[in-house]
């Protein structure tokens, strides 16, 4: 029986097939509320001015390589919002070299993520993520 | 012997004397302006020859013989001296150049300043470069000057030194210069093509692929039972051949960023680094029923990441290519050596690693060419790899100024020996 609470997590992802991918592999979970996913960082910060402390997600997923705003802009955006200081933040991507891995994790990202290869990849992934928080 | 001499008899011997004293004079001046080499002097035995061997006579074969122009000036700069060398410096016989004003022989575009040197040349020491007219060239020179107090007066001595050569070489060097700056950007820009190459391989080859092997991966957990045995066989050959590809980016790119990365060595005991790789073929060891045995191994100033890496290459090939039913064996020993006499290297020592196996080995005629990129000596149906492995591992030792080597016989195994300084000197 699983007794935890379920955390929210909301997706910022451009790429409609790894947006698939990531609510075919996930949507069974009990322990995650998938939040319907956002396409680029502007309507990250659109969405998190538009709800309510009490609805903040409790992680945000961003990827990498998004239009408007990238990953890691949106990040430094929302790092810089004190209401937002309670979100843990992911970055994934295709490819995560150390370079990036260090610029965010020192931006205030809480982890930085290889995207996953197939189901037991993502499921592992969520795991780590909500084991952390 | 005490005769009287009579009053004609002393004037004459005193006229007789003066003249000798004039001539002695004469001599003594033309000996110390240098203008005399030797001299004949009758006495008792006969006519007697002495040649000058005085400091005069030094510096006058000093000043012929010398690579330099060298030419005294009177106060209207007219030359009253010059040695062979200015002669031939610019071309003319020496009897055409005494008398003659030495601005003659300078350019119009260094008139001004032969004309500014020429006047201070009186009361300072000094230098300036000037054109000189030459056998039909033009010769760069740097003129030297300085005010000579000579028996007849003050004359201006000038040091002419041929600048030709020196400018040659100085605009050789320019041009190399301008050529190796030219190279270098070249270099750079083709450098960052390459990186941005990397990024794009590591981004844009590796999402689509990504995205294949999902999908691929979907089908067969999902239509498991529903496909034709065949189909499903070659959806496992997708799988399949897209991990080749996926292994074949990473390690290219790997490989890419070796290059870029600045070299950061950490004295390591690589004792902990191999059991830390060996942890990771455990499984694969096991399932050979390998045997690993090792030495002790030094503490080396490495790149940890990078020594890995070689580690994880050379073990991960003694285990790919073991001989068919038969259970590998992998034997790593280490050697600490002083520096050898001979070599130049201030670096107080290094070690040499052997990794040896009992696999199926290879013709030593490729010992060197196994290290190349993309070189494979097996087929990749029989043994699996990108032929990037190898070609990273000499890349990384040779950034840590080592060597690596290999020797094999086919069917008996293969030793690679990795030579590397204990200690990196600071850049």
């Amino acid at each position: 029986m699983n007794t935890q609470p379920k955390r929210s997590i909301l997706l910022a992802e451009d790429d409609s097939d790894d947006t698939f991918f990531f609510f075919d592999f996930l949507h069974h979970r009990t322990d995650a509320d998938l939040l319907p996913g956002v396409t680029n960082g502007v309507e990250v910060l659109d969405y998190l001015s538009s709800i309510g402390d009490n609805d903040l997600p409790d992680v945000i997923i961003l990827d990498q390589n998004m239009p408007k705003l990238s990953g890691i802009e949106a990040l430094k955006a929302i790092r810089s919002n004190a209401r937002y200081a309670r979100i843990a933040i992911v970055m994934y991507s295709t490819y995560v070299g150390p370079q990036l891995a260090d610029e965010c994790l020192t931006l205030g990202a809480t982890s930085v993520e290889t995207k996953p290869l197939n189901r037991a990849g993502y499921n592992a992934m969520i795991d780590g993520i909500l084991s952390r928080l | 012997m005490n005769v009287a001499k009579t009053y004609r008899q002393l004037v004459a011997e005193n006229e007789r004397l003066s003249q000798q004293l004039d001539e002695a004079t004469e001599t003594l001046t033309a000996i110390r302006t240098g203008q005399v080499d030797a001299l004949v002097v009758q006495g008792r035995d006969g006519h007697q020859l002495y040649t000058l061997k005085t400091a005069d006579q030094t510096y006058r074969v000093f000043i012929e013989t010398m690579n330099e122009g060298a030419v005294t000036l009177n106060a209207d700069g007219l030359v009253v001296y010059g040695n062979s060398t200015f002669a031939a410096m610019i071309g003319l016989p020496l009897s055409r150049v005494i008398g003659e004003p030495f601005s003659t022989f300078v350019t119009d575009e260094s008139m001004p300043d032969y004309t500014a040197l020429f006047a201070l040349g009186w009361t300072e020491d000094h230098k300036v470069e000037l054109l000189i007219r030459g056998n039909n060239t033009l010769i760069p020179c740097l003129l030297s000057v300085n005010a000579l107090e000579l028996d007849e007066g003050v004359s201006l001595s000038m040091i002419l030194t041929d600048l030709t050569n020196q400018k040659e070489t100085q605009r050789l060097l320019e041009e190399n210069n301008a050529q190796l700056a030219q190279t270098n950007k070249a270099l750079e820009v083709s450098n960052h093509d390459l990186l941005q190459f990397a990024s794009v391989a590591s981004h844009d080859l590796q999402e689509p692929l990504r995205k294949i092997l999902i999908f691929a991966d979907m089908l067969q957990n999902r239509h498991t039972h529903d496909l034709p045995p065949d189909s499903l066989r070659q959806l496992e050959k997708i799988v399949h051949a897209s991990q080749r590809m996926k292994r074949t980016i990473v390690d290219v790119l790997t490989y890419s960023r070796l290059s870029t990365n600045d070299n950061q060595f950490i004295p390591t005991d690589l004792n902990e680094l191999l059991a830390d790789v060996l942890a990771d073929f455990d499984l694969i060891v096991s399932e050979k029923r390998a045997v690993v045995r090792v030495d002790e191994l030094p503490v080396v100033a490495v790149n940890r990441g990078q020594m890995r890496q070689v580690f994880q290459n050379l073990i991960s090939n003694a285990l790919k290519f073991s001989k068919p039913g038969v259970p590998p064996e992998i034997t790593i020993s280490s050697q600490v050596r002083a520096i050898d006499q001979t070599d130049v290297q201030p670096n107080p020592a290094y070690c040499t690693i052997s990794i040896t196996d009992n696999g199926i080995g290879f013709d030593e005629q490729y010992a060197e060419r196994v290290f190349s990129l993309f070189q494979r000596l097996n087929t990749k149906d029989s043994y699996e790899g990108s032929g990037i492995g190898l070609a990273i591992t000499k890349r990384i030792i040779d950034r840590h100024n080592g060597a690596i080597t290999a020797r094999s016989t086919e069917g008996i195994g293969t030793t690679f020996v990795i030579t590397l300084p204990l200690r990196q000197l600071p850049v």
